[in-house]
């Protein structure tokens, strides 16, 4: 099960043990080609190139093959050969890091051309020399087309290293439903919401009717979860000069909502060892009236059989305070080029065919969401899926999480802290205090 | 010492210097080579490599996080051994008065063995689920297992002593088999009731074995991770976070290779402390049979 803050669920695959030597044997054969070719005298139009595409599973029917097969119809001097990452995106992380490190310098290159990488792992993959700067390769304006938040977090240092593939956002679901026998419209304040929560729970008397989910397991959607109150709470964990916790009094106000929340009753206790799915169970069975989660839940929502078909609706994050932006973080993929490649602009022009409209559309008629903006009004894809224009409107003012190499260290930092500040055992401010302190020995020394 | 005697030392040196070799290659080379890492600052991903002499240790020292990882890692340790040992001896006496169905007994003992941790874990996380899981239904209470910082440790050490009971039981079992049926008999005849004879003669004829699996266990519980890894990631609030979680943390996803191999370095003191003792008990109990 890959967590969806990475791009989507799905289920874990088998990890296709990396064929080294196979892809050697292509080499070998390629090159002799070319030898006796040029012994020859005859001059070879097109020569045919491997180009190895490392990716993560997609959910459900599996639209890589196809998209593959498209661009190898149009290049017919590149081949492409896929091979499917491990399930989670921590060992997919660490298979990069391993591969890539271990390749510089010794001229034998990782082993992959063309690799599908979390958002959060770009600046850091750039930062370690691992990527192939992508910026005199595409037109001008060419991540215009994308969402903001996305093409943010393809850019490290003013240069372009990766391109926006596919993406989640954090979201408010509501029981349209539950609303409306109470009279009450989506909430876009806190206020709003601890009101409907109270008011629906008090018509329902369903004793397993949960309030308000979210994620507070600690891990990285825990992460994202206190990003979130950060932001609406007018502040942010590492300010542009890179300074944790710019504004130490607001940050604690953030994980005080937080901590509140389950204080009220507004949310279950549960929610502190919550993850996205653990969450979208209980509310897909109809036991919740709110839930925080990301754009993918919805497909499941809208599956024939589901409890809840046709009685989700959607908004954006409740405002802490009105007219302060709650924006959801974003999730999903980008794809980069490793700096060793031997056939640079083979895999530059597989990764710019992948993230092109023509392929996002194809993905976007499946369970996974595109970073084009203009695939949510495509009247094809919206019949299929009648909620992408609403997606749309939530993800253009969405917030990707710190663009900043040192992010796995800021968030494994932040996890435990807040997720003490949730069970009750750390007060906000000596949260903030720890966190900030572990922060700067940890960064301590980075430029 | 004699020209002869001092040949055949030379001699048997020359017969072990190849398992010798091989186990500082495969151990001590290792072993060495982290320990250099540790008194280093070194983090690839920023092009960062000097001597940084014992800062990690220093930081270590007084990192609220690291303290916290030694307590869980501690306690887990004992709570989680002493219950194996308590419950897997326990199922091998019932084992062995059990007249039919022994096999299939045993069969059934072995799977929880058998299963890979993760599985194991995946599992739990359900039985677990406050509102559907199978341990609250049957409770007919609604306890947040994972998400309690005073529940969520007892409910790993839980999952734990499911996982791996199955081991010491069979050890205890086995060795059950070997104890001759006439001792039982001469302390019936001289009118030892069960609870004596437990104390005076099966618990005694078991000691040996039950301090080696008590040793593989101890180690082994040292150096959790899998449960807590994929169950709470070391949540809530860090308090089921052990010490090679943290490690893997630092090293892995974080690549502070220097840091993660100072603390590292510390599990592998602790852990080898521990062998030492244990050890040293079983020499001397070898001396006293």
């Amino acid at each position: 099960m890959i967590p969806p803050w990475t791009w989507g669920p799905a289920t874990g695959g088998p990890q296709t043990p990396y064929g080294l030597g196979k892809l050697t044997l292509i080499a070998v054969v390629v090159a002799t080609l070319g030898l006796v070719a040029g012994c020859g005298g005859e001059p070879r139009s097109e020569t045919l190139v491997t180009v190895v595409f490392k990716h993560a599973r997609l959910f459900g029917d599996d639209p890589i093959p196809r998209l593959v097969a498209a661009f190898e119809a149009r290049h017919p001097g590149i081949r492409v050969k896929t091979e499917a990452l491990g399930s989670g995106p921590d060992e997919q992380h660490q298979f990069f890091v391993i591969n890539l490190e271990g390749s510089l310098g010794r001229g034998s290159g990782p082993g992959f051309d063309v690799m599908m990488m979390d958002v959060i792992w770009v600046p850091e993959f750039a930062r370690a020399g691992w990527l192939l700067d992508l910026t005199s390769s595409l037109a001008p304006g060419e991540l215009d087309a994308h969402f903001p938040a996305a093409a943010a977090a393809a850019i490290f240092n003013g240069r372009v290293w990766a391109l926006p593939w596919n993406f989640n956002v954090g979201l408010l679901y509501y029981r349209k439903d539950l609303l409306a026998r109470a009279g009450l419209e989506a909430p876009r304040t806190d206020e709003e919401l601890v009101r409907a929560v109270r008011i629906v729970q008090a018509r329902e008397r369903d004793p397993k009717l949960d309030g308000y989910l979210w994620q507070g397991k600690q891990s990285e959607s825990l992460t994202c979860n206190a990003l979130e109150a950060l932001w609406a709470s007018g502040t942010t964990l590492l300010d542009h000069s890179g300074r944790v916790f710019p504004d130490g009094a607001r940050a604690e106000a953030a994980l005080a909502r937080m901590r509140s929340w389950i204080d009220t009753g507004i949310s279950p206790a549960w929610v502190s060892a919550a993850d996205e799915e653990l969450t979208r169970r209980p509310f897909g069975d109809g036991h919740a009236i709110f839930l925080r989660n990301w754009f993918y839940a919805m497909d499941l929502f809208d599956e024939p059989g589901s409890a809840v078909l046709g009685k989700v609706g959607i908004a954006p994050l409740p405002q802490r305070t009105p007219g302060v932006p709650a924006p959801g973080s974003t999730g999903g993929s980008l794809l980069g080029v490793s700096r060793a490649t031997r056939h640079p602009d083979a895999a530059i022009a597989l990764a710019r065919f992948l993230a092109g409209e023509e392929a996002q559309r194809v993905l976007a008629g499946g369970s996974v969401l595109p970073t084009r903006m203009a695939l949510y009004h495509d009247p094809a894809l919206v019949a299929k899926r009648p909620h992408m224009p609403l997606f749309h409107d939530i993800a253009r003012v969405a917030r990707s999480r710190p663009v900043t190499p040192a992010y796995l260290m800021l968030s494994t930092s932040l996890q435990p802290e807040v997720s003490a500040v949730i069970v009750g055992v750390k007060s906000p401010a000596r949260a903030v205090a720890d966190a900030r302190r572990q922060l700067e020995y940890a960064l301590s020394g980075l430029e | 010492m004699t020209l002869r005697e001092r040949a055949e030392r030379r001699a048997a040196l020359c017969f072990v210097a190849p398992a010798l070799v091989t186990l500082a290659a495969l151990t001590a080379g290792p072993a060495l080579w982290v320990f250099w890492l540790s008194l280093r600052q070194r983090m690839p991903v920023f092009g960062i490599d000097y001597f940084a002499g014992f800062a990690h240790y220093a930081f270590l020292a007084t990192d609220a996080r690291f303290w916290s990882a030694a307590r869980v890692t501690v306690i887990f340790t004992i709570l989680s051994v002493a219950l194996e040992l308590l419950f897997g001896v326990a199922v091998a006496l019932a084992l062995r008065g059990q007249r039919v169905g022994r096999r299939s007994a045993l069969a059934l003992l072995l799977l929880p063995w058998a299963l890979p941790s993760v599985v194991t874990a995946r599992l739990f996380e359900w039985l677990y689920h406050p509102a559907a899981g199978l341990v609250n239904v049957v409770l007919g209470a609604r306890l947040n297992w994972l998400g309690d910082p005073s529940l969520a440790l007892p409910a790993l050490v839980l999952a734990d002593v499911w996982r791996t009971m199955p081991f010491v039981a069979l050890f205890c079992y086995a060795r059950l088999l070997t104890i001759p049926t006439a001792v039982y008999e001469a302390a019936a005849v001289d009118g030892a009731a069960w609870i004596a004879t437990l104390r005076w003669i099966t618990l005694p004829l078991l000691a040996p074995v039950l301090l080696v699996t008590l040793l593989f266990r101890t180690l082994d519980a040292l150096r959790a991770f899998d449960l807590m890894f994929v169950l709470t990631g070391g949540g809530p609030a860090g308090m089921t976070e052990t010490l090679t979680v943290y490690a893997y943390r630092s090293l892995f996803q974080t690549l502070r290779i220097g840091f993660g191999s100072a603390i590292g370095v510390v599990v592998f003191a602790l852990v080898m402390l521990v062998a030492a003792a244990y050890l040293r008990v079983l020499r001397r109990q070898e001396s006293a049979a």
